[in-house]
């Protein structure tokens, strides 16, 4: 019984020993957590972005000693782009978390409710839910800059040439992964079919048929749509892209979101994919912040990446530009609180307030890589638009304008979505004891 | 009635009003069985020498891919012409695919003699699990091209106006079924032909009678493994060539699943039978039934409720061994 007592003892000291240097540590960095899929079928378009993610985060520890002087905890978690697993890192790795990053829409569902009660504030930018933007629903959760219902809305306008009543009487076929990520767009693209008049045919891809869409593409071919968007992740992207130039689809009538838009993915045809356009929330260039990169990262051999040019493709630029969102609301929240070592609830306050103007992204070495960013209480998005860009058979450059969705036609779904989510969850807490200044 | 016209008439009128798009269906269902027929040769031929249902034969196809793009990647800038980098990166690969069949037959299988059969498969998924991290840590998880040019594979397509419409076959495809069946036909005649064949072939009907005669079970598991390794090689290669290189290709080990229960696990001309004829059913179904009435994406669950109900009515699956045990 002694012995036991000891023993108890010693697990009472370990534990609180274990606490206490935790908490030391959390008030040390700012722990920003990433629920990372190096690994599985969809690595392809997860490891590019993720080492854009950490080597800017490491290059602001090295170059500014952090955000406001406070070292950045980049931590990352493999979750495989699997729901479970992604659950499991969450729950890993809140306990001094400020933010979660969960990286598939199908993990960002499932702790969406856990993050109310956490106080967490979920990071999913360009992914997600669309009604997220909804802020007085939705109040821990971001995806700045555009969601999934801005990309749709956007690739239409863009197909339609700026106006949406040439679509009439066209058939539009959604080729998606036939997973939570992959059905977002239809609720708004079958509102633009029912106002605009145009068909839509949607051809869902299952996740063993992302190497093999034959089928798909037999149905392309006896369908004859006049424009084919692709709503694809990982390797569904590179498929896809394979068998429409096998299929002699035209390429000009080929279009995907941001996450079909991988220089690797284009890779496998070449100039033969010549054409193919996807949208962006990211250009590609070469910004000053990649020289910070360069020489502070890079050339140190810290980053996970082979080559030097790996930096200029689109992906991990574009992991670059979501990190420096985070930085920005970390940066936002340290100085309207005057701390160096902000919370939880702190950093959720600068992710609602984020204001990254043209002059601001100047400043990061990053003007005209991405849009500026507004958010707002109301508005968890931003909205900030994006470019299409066109693959011209070796690289993605830019084919459009900065293009912006129609806060007008998407707002009211998003509010009739985000109000039906919270019904069927309730009770719901909305914004609960959140003040909104 | 309309649902009634959807499924017995309609389709039949739709093959017979575009006979080119029917024969492109056909042939795209073949290229896809013969796919599948490889992949369910490796687990075939494991499972016939040892009775392991070999679970890392997807894996197995990614690292061997995986190593021979690599070993391109890392000679090209050595040799300078990418045609001798791949002559030399294929024996190299082939070499890996041999040490792998070593290491399996040493550290996993030669210490779980006699264990029981779901300690040897629990032992494969291991195996996955081992290689799945050694592949991420050795060649990264991003997508990688295939080095179809540089081993010689056609990239063109050939092209037909059967019936004023247009059939278009592409070379890689064509390239894919004629290596199937040499590699089968070889695999066969080695099975059946040759001595080691033979020995592989009585292991897998009575371990101990075979090992009373003087068959030695390291040596066959060693060739079997390295035989699953040579397959697994070329069916990296000609899936790698339809939509490149990555850790996706594993999922495609699933499918043959189905082909399996079909086919029987014991039987080289099942697994070539049951692939070819899933993939063409699967595609006919989905084309033609499944878009129009399913929304589409049958493929996912065709073939396994097709191979269902053929265990139903054959449990040991079409071409399987009936086993009898006496109680």
């Amino acid at each position: 019984m002694k012995q036991f007592t000891n023993f108890s003892r010693a697990v009472a000291a370990g534990a609180l020993a274990v606490a206490m240097s935790t908490a030391a540590m959390a008030s040390d960095s700012l722990n920003f957590p990433n629920l990372t899929y190096r690994t599985g079928p969809f690595a392809g378009t997860g490891t590019p972005i993720m080492n854009g993610q950490r080597d800017y985060m490491l290059m602001l520890n090295a170059r500014d000693g952090g955000i406001g002087g406070m070292p950045v905890n980049y931590i990352e978690c493999e979750t495989g782009y699997n729901t479970n697993k992604g659950v499991e890192c969450y729950e890993k790795t809140k306990g001094d978390a400020l933010v979660t990053q969960p990286w598939s829409t199908g993990i960002t569902l499932q702790v969406l409710p856990r993050t109310n009660v956490d106080r967490i504030p979920i990071l999913a930018p360009g992914y997600g839910s669309s009604p997220m933007s909804d802020g007085n629903t939705f109040a821990w959760a971001y995806n700045p800059p555009v969601s999934y219902w801005d990309g749709a809305y956007m690739i239409l306008d863009h197909i339609g040439g700026g106006d949406m009543s040439t679509l009439k009487g066209k058939k539009i076929a959604l080729l998606h992964l036939d997973h939570p990520f992959g059905k977002e767009p239809i609720p708004l693209l079958e509102k633009l079919s029912e106002l605009h008049g145009f068909e839509l045919l949607t051809i869902p891809v299952g996740l063993k048929e992302m190497q093999n869409q034959s089928s798909q593409w037999l149905q392309i071919r006896r369908e004859r749509p006049d424009n084919v968007v692709m709503w694809g992740w990982g390797a569904m992207n590179a498929g896809a892209i394979t068998e429409a130039v096998k299929t002699r689809y035209p390429m000009d009538q080929f279009v995907g979101i941001w996450w079909s838009g991988s220089d690797a993915d284009l890779q496998n045809v070449g100039a033969k994919a010549k054409g193919y356009k996807s949208i962006s929330f990211n250009a590609p260039g070469n910004f000053p912040v990649l020289d910070d990169i360069r020489e502070h990262v890079f050339s140190k051999g810290d980053s996970h990446i082979k080559s030097e040019n790996d930096m200029d493709t689109i992906f991990y630029q574009r992991g670059i530009v979501i990190s420096m969102i985070l930085a920005e609301a970390a940066k936002t929240a340290q100085d309207n609180f005057g701390e160096k070592g902000i919370s939880a609830e702190q950093l959720r306050w600068g992710l609602e307030n984020l204001n990254i103007t043209d002059a601001r992204l100047e400043e990061l070495g990053m003007a005209g890589m991405t849009p500026p960013l507004k958010t707002s209480c109301d508005d968890h998005t931003g909205h900030s638009g994006a470019w299409m860009l066109e693959w011209n058979g070796e690289e993605f450059v830019k084919a459009s304008d900065l293009l912006v969705p129609s806060r007008e036609l998407i707002k009211p779904l998003e509010e009739e979505k985000s109000a039906e989510y919270a019904q069927n969850n309730a009770p719901w807490p909305g914004r609960g004891d959140l003040a909104c200044n | 009635m309309e649902t009634l016209y959807s499924v017995f008439i309609d389709p039949f009128v739709q093959m017979g009003q575009m006979p080119d798009f029917f024969m492109q269906v056909l042939w795209e269902g073949l290229v896809s069985g013969v796919l599948y027929a490889l992949i369910a040769l490796g687990f075939v031929l494991i499972f016939k020498s040892s009775r392991i249902f070999n679970f890392a034969q997807g894996i197995m196809v990614v690292f061997a891919a995986l190593s021979l793009v690599g070993l391109h990647g890392f000679l090209m800038p050595v040799v300078g012409n990418e045609f001798v980098a791949a002559a030399i990166a294929m024996p190299l690969t082939l070499g890996i695919m041999y040490a792998l069949a070593m290491s399996v037959e040493r550290v996993v299988l030669r210490p779980l003699v006699g264990q029981p059969d779901i300690i040897l498969f629990m032992a494969t998924i291991g195996i996955t699990m081992f290689l799945i991290g050694f592949g991420e840590f050795v060649f990264g998880g991003e997508n990688k091209v295939m080095i179809t040019e540089a081993l010689g594979i056609p990239t063109g397509a050939i092209e037909f106006e059967p019936f004023g419409g247009f059939l278009l076959l592409e070379e890689k495809d064509v390239f894919a079924v004629v290596m199937a069946i040499v590699l089968v036909v070889s695999l066969l005649v080695f099975l059946n032909k040759s001595a080691m064949g033979r020995a592989i072939r009585a292991l897998g009907d009575d371990h101990q009678a075979a090992l009373s005669v003087g068959i030695s079970l390291s040596t066959i598991w060693v060739l079997v493994w390295f035989i699953a390794g040579v397959i697994a090689l070329a069916t990296g290669i000609v899936w790698g060539a339809r939509a490149g290189v990555s850790f996706a290709l594993e999922v495609i080990a699933y499918k043959a699943l189905p082909v399996l229960m079909l086919g029987g696990l014991e039987s080289v001309s099942g697994a070539i039978i049951g692939g070819i004829a899933i993939g063409l059913l699967e595609k006919l179904f989905e084309i033609y039934w499944g878009q129009p009435l399913f929304g589409g994406n049958t493929e996912t669950w065709f073939a396994f409720i097709f191979a269902l109900i053929v265990l139903l009515f054959r449990p040991q699956g079409l071409f399987g061994e009936k086993i009898i045990e006496r109680v």
